[in-house]
């Protein structure tokens, strides 16, 4: 890894297909090893909010972004810098609640999914369930309790996958001592 | 198009198999079966120094009365054959080429989904589709 090279936001390549075929075969691997696709849900859950409390360590230092004054710059913070970053695509924003607490990313096609078929036994699994996971650890770690689920997926035969966002609250306990 | 698609294993086990008009199914699988014979012949014509830069294609194996059989077989070993009805004359090798290297591309996604365990009989919607254009296409 050229991590003391200095890091960006700009991407180191990787092959596309190892990628998804080593998220084909965890998740497949959790099929085998729990009964019904509620557990296999729950554990990529579990699996992704530990990859997000990790990785947004990783995202504040390479990316520089402040902190976000409302839901809306998060949003776009995420479709546009985090995905971009670590999964190459820019998800659109689109759906949003007139509250302003919750929206909906569109993704166009998901790189997790590639050459993917959902077999009809596993008809409630949420293959991609690890990056709400993910998106829920690393807002969290940011004060912000986050709902995140999937409402679309190409899998289960729809035009797109659309992963739906709702702002919970702010987590104030956490704040460290010193900061506002 | 064609008329009768096959991806066979290895092993010299049938993977995939699917023919136009239903009711003669016995008969098409007697065809892939027979030529597999000659698919064989082929690879051991060509000698242990020319496998390693040989073509996939395989060219006709052999015509029958009513068809023609073609062959293609992946560095693998997994063969695919194609019966193709010889009233078709219209269809020319670089066709027949292109046919199978798209089967090919199409078996390669099926290889990737992590739900299919390699060495099961292929139950795909997207393999299904791609199959069922090449056979459309003229019949």
């Amino acid at each position: 890894m050229s991590r003391q090279a200095g890091r960006g936001t700009e991407s180191k390549k990787m092959n596309s297909e190892l990628f998804t075929l080593t998220y084909g075969a965890l998740v497949t691997q959790l099929c085998k090893d729990y009964e019904n696709d509620e557990d296999v849900n729950k554990q990529l859950d579990k699996m992704g909010y530990n990859i997000g409390v990790r990785l947004i360590e990783d995202f504040l230092a390479r990316s520089n972004v402040g902190r976000c004054h409302d839901f809306r710059e998060t949003a776009d913070v995420i479709a546009k810098i985090a995905f971009k970053m670590y999964l190459g695509i820019t998800p659109s924003i689109t759906n949003w609640s007139p509250g302003g607490d919750e929206f909906s990313l569109i993704l166009e096609n998901n790189p997790l999914v590639d050459f993917v078929e959902l077999p009809d036994n596993h008809s409630s699994l949420i293959y991609s369930n690890l990056l709400c996971g993910v998106l829920r650890g690393a807002l969290e770690m940011v004060q912000m309790a986050v709902d995140v689920k999937f409402v679309q997926d190409t899998l289960k035969g729809d035009s797109v996958t659309e992963i739906r966002m709702k702002f919970i609250r702010r987590i104030e306990d956490n704040l460290p001592a010193g900061e506002e | 198009m064609a008329v009768c698609i096959a991806v066979i294993a290895k092993e010299n086990y049938p993977l995939y198999i699917r023919s136009v008009p239903t009711e003669n199914e016995l008969k098409f699988h007697y065809t892939v079966h027979t030529s597999l014979d000659v698919v064989d012949e082929k690879i051991s014509a060509m000698g242990k120094a020319m496998v390693d830069q040989r073509e996939l294609y395989l060219g006709l194996l052999y015509p029958t009365e009513d068809y023609k059989v073609y062959g293609y077989v992946t560095n693998s070993k997994v063969k695919f054959v194609m019966v193709v009805d010889s009233s078709n004359t219209a269809l020319r090798d670089n066709e027949i080429r292109s046919m199978f290297r798209k089967l090919h591309n199409s078996y390669t996604d099926i290889m990737c989904n992590p739900f299919y365990n390699p060495g099961d009989r292929i139950h795909s919607r997207a393999f299904d589709n791609m199959v069922n254009s090449m056979m459309m296409q003229v019949c």
